[in-house]
């Protein structure tokens, strides 16, 4: 389906320019503000060149918007972006649509909208200090190449940096 | 020139070989990899950076506050560590106020960031502290021949308002690092495309991985050289998961750089750990047995 089939969805919203002050709030969401819907982001983004639905500019076109419903949910097509940041090469206005869509995302998690994969990964991170698993087989493969054991994270370190202000 | 070595999750446990083959080339360039203790996951830039901005802003400043206490630049050997440490190290760097924020949060374990080193991936140390010539100087076993098709991956070069390596559209830090070794660098279609690997849904990365692997095979490269295990992760094992949900083989091999640079300074195939991979570099075992 072309984008500009896609586009009549637009009109079945509400408009809710509360939703900029929430992005607002989240580190880098303030980014949104600077966009002028020019789609410079649209050419060379990989999601968006391999799909029907990823467009970057329309993502900031709902945030600006309000269309909270749409971007913050486990299947929003912000989780679609593949993080590469040539969008945010090619923005005139320094927008970062990475760091803005990495903004909505954090409202996600806020909102217990997020994939469980997110949570599940940096779960890892909090329980053991890695995002992968130190498995005996690990020891063994690196005990052959000549290296160390692994150490043990500091993850009371993190638990104590990451507690509440 | 000391540093202090930042390997990252995926090299440390997956894919220990590209460790010791990073550990064993640069030594003889004359890099001293000085260990340091106490670091955690950079955060990865990915899921962490997506749970809460603030928490890897803060995980991150303190992994570079355990280098600065060494006392020397952070050498990254991963393209999402160097995104996650660059980042996070130039943010704190051009914001004094979010730098006071995190700063409070290190106080509790006694910690501060200063923002006194740089981090910088180990292919970047290479062509800047050392030089290419430096790099050719050390092979004893010139590559030549091989037709090595680059895969930049997006976290060496972009955002490059935070990486500062290269041009992102026209780069060439790899096809020289190439050349110094004697390979021959195969620039294709598809030489800058993502890996996808961050993508929730499998169509899209999917779709990547098969235009680069044709883009590649079209070419008639021996194999597939980068500079990332995630990369390396979506490449290797990746092609067989895809293979066979669409009944093709690609048998495109996937090199790591600093295998490569081990083999040409006489090191043999399996102490550079190419005998673990799921696609053979056929091509590399039969030079390094003539």
């Amino acid at each position: 389906m072309s984008q500009a089939e896609k586009l009549p969805t637009l009109k079945r919203h509400k408009l809710n320019f509360a939703f900029r002050e929430k992005l607002n709030s989240v580190p880098e969401g303030f980014r949104h503000n600077y966009c002028y819907q020019c789609s410079a982001c649209v050419a060379d983004c990989p999601a968006n060149n391999y799909s029907d639905s990823f467009n970057p500019r329309l993502i900031l076109l709902k945030a600006i918007l309000g269309f909270e419903d749409e971007l913050i949910a486990p299947g929003s097509e912000i989780w679609n972006c593949t993080n590469c940041y040539t969008c945010s090469e090619r923005c005139p206005q320094d927008v970062r649509p990475v760091d803005v869509i990495i903004a909505l995302k954090n409202l996600c998690i806020r909102e217990g909208k997020a994939p469980a994969l997110v949570t599940t990964v940096s779960d890892s991170v909090l329980e053991s200090g890695m995002t992968t698993k130190v498995t005996p087989l690990a020891e063994k493969r690196r005990s052959e190449y000549g290296l160390a054991a692994i150490k043990s994270s500091p993850v009371d370190d993190i638990k104590k940096i990451l507690e509440d202000d | 020139m000391k540093y202090t070595p930042f390997f990252g999750c995926m090299m440390t446990t997956k894919y220990p070989w590209f460790d010791s083959s990073v550990r064993k080339t640069v030594a003889s360039i004359g890099l001293d990899l000085v260990d340091a203790e106490g670091f955690t996951c950079c955060p990865d830039p990915i899921y962490f950076q997506a749970r809460d901005k603030m928490d890897w802003y803060t995980v991150a400043a303190r992994n570079i506050a355990v280098a600065e206490d060494a006392g020397h630049d952070i050498i990254t050997t991963c393209s999402g560590c160097t995104a996650t440490l660059s980042e996070v190290n130039l943010a704190l760097k051009e914001d004094e106020e979010l730098k006071e924020k995190v700063n409070k949060r290190l106080k509790k374990i006694g910690r501060e960031y200063k923002g006194s080193i740089n981090v910088r991936h180990a292919v970047t140390v290479l062509r800047d502290d050392y030089g290419l010539d430096r790099v050719a100087e050390t092979v004893t076993r010139p590559l030549e021949g091989l037709k090595v098709a680059v895969h930049y991956g997006c976290h060496l070069l972009k955002p490059s308002r935070v990486m500062r390596v290269d041009d992102p559209d026209r780069p060439t830090i790899l096809e020289n690092l190439l050349k110094a070794i004697g390979a021959e660098p195969i620039h294709h279609d598809k030489t800058l495309l993502c890996c996808g690997r961050a993508c929730m849904t499998d169509s899209i990365p999917n779709s990547m991985v098969a235009d680069i692997m044709d883009s590649i095979k079209n070419q008639n490269a021996d194999c597939m050289g980068l500079i990332c295990p995630t990369c390396f992760d979506e490449f290797d094992l990746g092609q067989i998961v895809l293979g066979r949900k669409l009944k093709r083989t690609f048998n495109v091999p996937v090199v790591y750089y600093f295998q490569l640079l081990g083999l040409a300074q006489g090191l043999t195939p399996e102490e550079v750990g190419l005998n673990m991979h799921k696609v053979k570099a056929e091509r590399l075992f039969e030079m390094a047995a003539a």
